[in-house]
C-alpha cells in the first residue's frame, strides 16, 4: 500500500510554523463573525450567570455579593423540589414514549409500504412546528369539557379525562404533547440508521430461520445501538429543559404539578426578576443535566 | 513595513494585521448590533419622538392604540410624536430595567398603582411633583384616590404615575342564562346567599360533572386567586396591616374565604375546575357569572354577548372589592430634559382620556371627565359599564406598596400567592398550612421593605 502522499500531508501538518511567515488573519475574519457573536451573547453570559449567582441583582446597579445564600435558599424552595420531581415523571415519561414512537414509525416507513414517502412527511412534521403552536393546538385537544380526545374516549365508554386542569393528569397531558412534537426527530434519525444497515444481514437471518421479532432483537437492534444512544441523549437533555409546553400549556399549574425547573427559572427571573437566586437554579440545573448525561451515557454503555 | 500595515502574501492575496481585523470585526460587531441595543429613537431633534411602551395587548389595546394616534394626529404639525412599542406584560419590567441599565429606557410606559415600588427604589421610575408643576397639569382634578394609589409611602410619598384609569372587579352576568333560569335581571344577587342561589340556577350538570359554571371559575391560577382576595377582605383578613409592617392580619378570616371557595367546587358544586381559558368560557357560554374587569368590556361588546354587570355581592359582612388603577410612568433618561416633553404628551393623553375611560377600559380618575353629562351616554352601554363606574366607590382592596408587592397580589395567576393557594384548591395542602406559609413569606416580604 503507498502511503506517500498521506505520510507527506501529515508531516506537512505536523510541522512546526515559520514565526517569520505571515499569518493569513482573513481566515480568523470569517470565524469572528461566528465566533464573536457566540462569545459575546454565548460564553459571556454563563461566566456572567455564574457570577450573578452568588449576588443579588436586580439588572439595576451593582450585583451584591452573598456568597451561597442562593443555594441555600434552593435547597429550602419547596418548589424547586416540585420541579426537579416533575422533570423525572417528565423524563420517565416522554424518553421511552419519543424513542418507541420513534422506533417504530421508523420500522414501519422502512418497509417501503405504500405511501411510505407521505408518512415519513407526516410523522416528521410536527417535529418543524414551534413549540408555542404544538402547545396552543393540545391545549384545545386536551381541553377537559370540550376537547377532540376526550370526546373521542368517551365514545368508548371512557370518563372525561381532566387533562390540563388536575394535579394527577396535567403533566401527563403535557408530556404527550411533547411526545408529538418531538418523535419526529427520532423517527428520522432512526429510519436513517435503518437504511444504512445491510440487506444481506437482515435476508442471511431470515434463510436461517429468524423471524421478525429474533431479527429486530438480534441484527437490527444491535445495529441501532449507537443511533439509539444518541436520541435517547438528545431526548434526555431536552426533557430537563422543557418549557416552552409547560408555559403555554399549564403555565407550571395547578399547584405546580406540571412545572419544571426551567419553568421555575423563568418565574423568578422574568416575574419576580431575582436575577441572582434564577442564575443559581440554572448553575443547579446545568449540573443535574451533567450529572444524569454522564450516567446515561455509562449506562447506555454497558446495556445497549 | 510597519506591524499595523497590510502584508502582501506570497500568493498575491493582500492580508490584513491583526490591529486593521480587530478594529473591522469591531465595528462590524457593533454596526450589526446597534439597532438592537434598546428602543429605536430618532437621533434628530425635529421633530421629537417620545417612546412609549405598553403591553396592552387585549381589546383595550385597540382603544390605546387609537389614543396614540389620535395624540399624533393632533401634534403633527407641532414637532412631537408618539413611538409605541407594544412589549408582553409578563417581561416588560425585565425589559424595562434592561433598557434602563444601557441608557436606553422608553420615555414613559403603563403601570399598575401599587406594584411599582422596586422601580420607584431604583431610580427607575421617575417621580412626578415638580414636572407635574413644570407642565401645569392640574392635580386637584383627579379623585384623591388615583393621586394616594400613585404614591409610595416608602419613598418620600412622591407621585410616580399620572393615573389613568380606575379598575374594579365587578360580575358580569349572562343575559341568556338569567332568562332561562328565570331569574329577574333587575335585582341581581348582593349577598353570598343570593349569589349561591344563582349561581345554583344557572349551573348546568351532566350527572354528578358541572357542564357549565353558574358560578364561573378556573382550577387554577387567576380566578380562584382573585376571587380568595376579595372574600377574605370582606371577611376582615388583611394581607398586611395599614402600617405595613405585620403581615396576614385576622388568618381566620383568610382560612374562612378559602373554605368558601372550596366550596363553590365541592359543595355548591356551581364551578367546575375543569375550565382552562375563563375569557373564552364566558364568552361562548361556558360560564354564567363572571367577576372580571372592565379590559374585558370592548371584546365581549363586540362579539355581541348579551350580558350586563352588577355589583360585587357582600359575601363577607364588608362591601369591597379589588382595587386597580392603571396609569403612566416616566423612566429614568439620561437626557432629564426630555421629562416635561414626555409629561406634556402624558398630559394630553389624560386630558383626553374620555375615549379611553368610555370604550377603553375603566373608571376616569379625572373629576372634569367623571363630570361630563355625556359621560354615562357615550361608548358602551351603561348596563356593561355602569357597575365598573359606580362600583369604584367600593373598591378598596389596593396593591400592597412595598419591594416585595407582587407576592401580595391577588390578581396574579403565578405569584407566591397563587401558588400557594393551588395547593389548597388541588387538596394537597390545607387551608390552615397555605395561611401558614403565607404569613411566613408575607411577613419577610414586609421586613424587606
Amino acid at each position: 500500500m503507498n502511503l506517500g502522499g498521506g505520510t507527506s500531508a501529515l508531516k506537512g501538518a505536523a510541522a512546526p510554523l515559520n514565526p517569520r511567515e505571515p499569518i493569513d488573519w482573513i481566515g480568523y475574519l470569517f470565524v469572528a463573525f461566528f465566533a464573536a457573536p457566540f462569545l459575546i451573547f454565548n460564553v459571556g453570559p454563563v461566566f456572567f450567570g455564574a457570577y450573578v449567582a452568588f449576588t443579588e441583582w436586580s439588572i439595576i446597579g451593582s450585583p451584591r455579593w452573598v456568597g451561597i445564600q442562593n443555594f441555600d435558599d434552593a435547597v429550602s424552595d419547596e418548589w424547586v423540589w416540585v420541579a426537579f420531581r416533575n422533570i423525572f415523571f417528565y423524563a420517565i415519561i416522554i424518553v421511552p414514549g419519543v424513542t418507541v414512537l420513534g422506533l417504530f414509525f421508523a420500522l414501519f416507513v422502512n418497509r417501503s409500504y405504500p405511501l411510505a414517502g407521505l408518512a415519513r412527511t407526516l410523522f416528521f412534521a410536527p417535529n418543524v412546528v414551534s413549540a408555542t403552536v404544538i402547545g396552543l393546538v393540545w391545549v384545545w385537544m386536551l381541553d377537559t369539557q370540550f376537547g377532540l380526545v376526550n370526546n373521542l374516549i368517551s365514545t368508548v365508554g371512557i370518563p372525561k379525562i381532566p387533562w390540563l386542569t388536575s394535579t394527577d393528569w396535567a403533566l401527563v397531558g403535557v408530556s404527550i404533547a411533547s411526545i408529538w412534537w418531538d418523535f419526529g426527530l427520532a423517527f428520522v434519525l432512526i429510519l436513517a440508521a435503518l437504511q444504512d444497515i445491510p440487506r444481506d444481514l437482515t435476508e442471511a437471518a431470515t434463510v436461517d430461520g429468524a423471524g421478525p421479532l429474533n431479527r429486530l432483537r438480534f441484527v437490527i437492534l444491535p445495529h441501532l445501538r449507537p443511533v439509539l444512544s444518541m436520541v435517547i441523549t438528545l431526548q434526555l437533555i431536552s426533557t430537563l429543559r422543557i418549557f416552552s409546553q409547560v408555559y403555554v400549556m399549564t403555565n407550571g399549574g395547578p399547584a405546580g404539578s406540571s412545572s419544571s425547573p426551567i419553568h421555575y427559572i423563568y418565574t423568578v427571573a422574568i416575574v419576580r426578576n431575582l436575577y441572582g437566586y434564577a442564575s443559581a437554579l440554572a448553575i443547579s440545573l446545568f449540573v443535574v443535566i451533567l450529572c444524569v448525561t454522564i450516567v446515561q451515557r455509562f449506562v447506555i454503555r454497558e446495556t445497549l | 513595513m510597519t506591524a499595523d500595515s497590510s502584508i502582501e502574501s506570497s500568493s498575491g492575496r493582500t492580508d490584513i494585521s491583526r490591529r486593521r481585523m480587530l478594529k473591522g470585526t469591531a465595528a462590524t460587531a457593533i454596526g450589526l448590533s446597534a439597532p438592537f441595543l434598546g428602543p429605536s429613537r430618532a437621533l434628530a431633534a425635529d421633530p421629537i419622538e417620545i417612546v412609549h411602551w405598553s403591553w396592552l395587548a387585549a381589546s383595550d389595546g385597540e382603544i390605546w392604540a387609537q389614543m396614540i394616534d389620535n395624540f399624533n394626529e393632533a401634534h403633527k404639525d407641532k414637532g412631537v410624536q408618539i413611538k409605541m412599542e407594544l412589549v408582553p406584560e409578563e417581561q416588560y419590567v425585565t425589559k424595562v430595567l434592561a433598557a434602563t441599565a444601557t441608557g436606553r429606557a422608553p420615555d414613559f410606559g403603563w403601570g399598575t398603582a401599587g406594584k411599582g415600588a422596586a422601580l420607584a427604589r431604583d431610580g427607575v421610575t421617575v417621580p412626578l411633583d415638580d414636572v407635574i408643576s413644570e407642565v401645569g397639569l392640574d392635580i386637584g382634578d383627579f379623585d384623591p384616590k388615583a393621586i394616594s394609589a400613585a404614591r409610595y409611602p416608602k419613598y418620600d410619598n412622591k407621585v410616580f404615575m399620572i393615573p389613568m384609569d380606575l379598575m374594579s372587579l365587578q360580575p358580569e352576568i349572562n343575559l341568556d342564562h338569567v332568562a332561562e333560569a328565570g331569574l329577574d335581571p333587575s335585582s341581581p344577587p348582593s349577598t353570598g346567599e343570593e349569589l349561591i342561589e344563582w349561581g345554583l340556577a344557572m349551573t348546568r350538570r351532566d350527572g354528578d360533572t358541572v357542564t357549565r359554571s353558574g358560578i364561573l371559575m378556573t382550577g387554577s391560577g387567576v380566578q380562584p386567586t382573585v376571587t380568595w382576595g376579595i372574600v377574605a377582605e370582606q371577611m376582615g383578613f388583611r394581607r398586611a396591616s395599614d402600617d405595613l409592617s405585620t403581615a396576614a392580619v385576622n388568618p381566620a378570616a383568610g382560612i374562612a374565604a378559602m373554605e368558601w371557595v372550596l366550596a363553590l367546587f365541592d359543595t355548591h358544586r356551581v364551578s367546575t375546575r375543569d375550565v382552562t381559558d375563563r375569557y373564552k368560557a364566558f364568552g361562548t357560554g361556558g360560564g354564567s357569572i363572571f367577576w372580571t374587569g372592565p379590559w374585558t368590556l370592548n371584546g365581549y361588546v363586540g362579539q355581541g354577548l348579551n350580558f350586563m354587570t352588577s355589583n360585587f355581592p357582600n359575601i363577607g359582612g364588608e362591601l369591597r372589592t379589588y382595587f386597580e388603577m392603571g396609569g403612566l410612568e416616566l423612566y429614568k433618561q439620561q437626557d432629564a430634559g426630555r421629562y416635561a416633553a414626555t409629561l406634556d404628551a402624558v398630559k394630553w393623553l389624560s386630558d383626553n382620556s374620555f375615549l379611553w375611560t368610555t370604550i377603553g377600559r375603566g373608571a376616569s380618575p379625572r373629576l372634569s371627565i367623571l363630570e361630563r353629562p355625556d359621560y354615562k351616554t357615550a361608548g358602551h352601554p351603561w348596563s356593561v359599564r355602569g357597575a365598573f363606574v359606580d362600583g369604584m366607590e367600593f373598591a378598596t382592596i389596593p396593591e400592597i406598596p412595598v419591594v416585595a408587592g407582587p407576592e401580595f397580589t391577588i390578581y396574579s395567576g403565578g405569584n407566591f400567592l397563587a401558588r400557594t393557594l393551588e395547593g389548597v384548591w388541588a387538596g394537597s395542602k390545607t387551608p390552615a398550612e397555605a395561611m401558614d406559609a403565607l404569613q411566613e413569606r408575607w411577613q419577610a416580604g414586609l421586613d424587606q421593605g
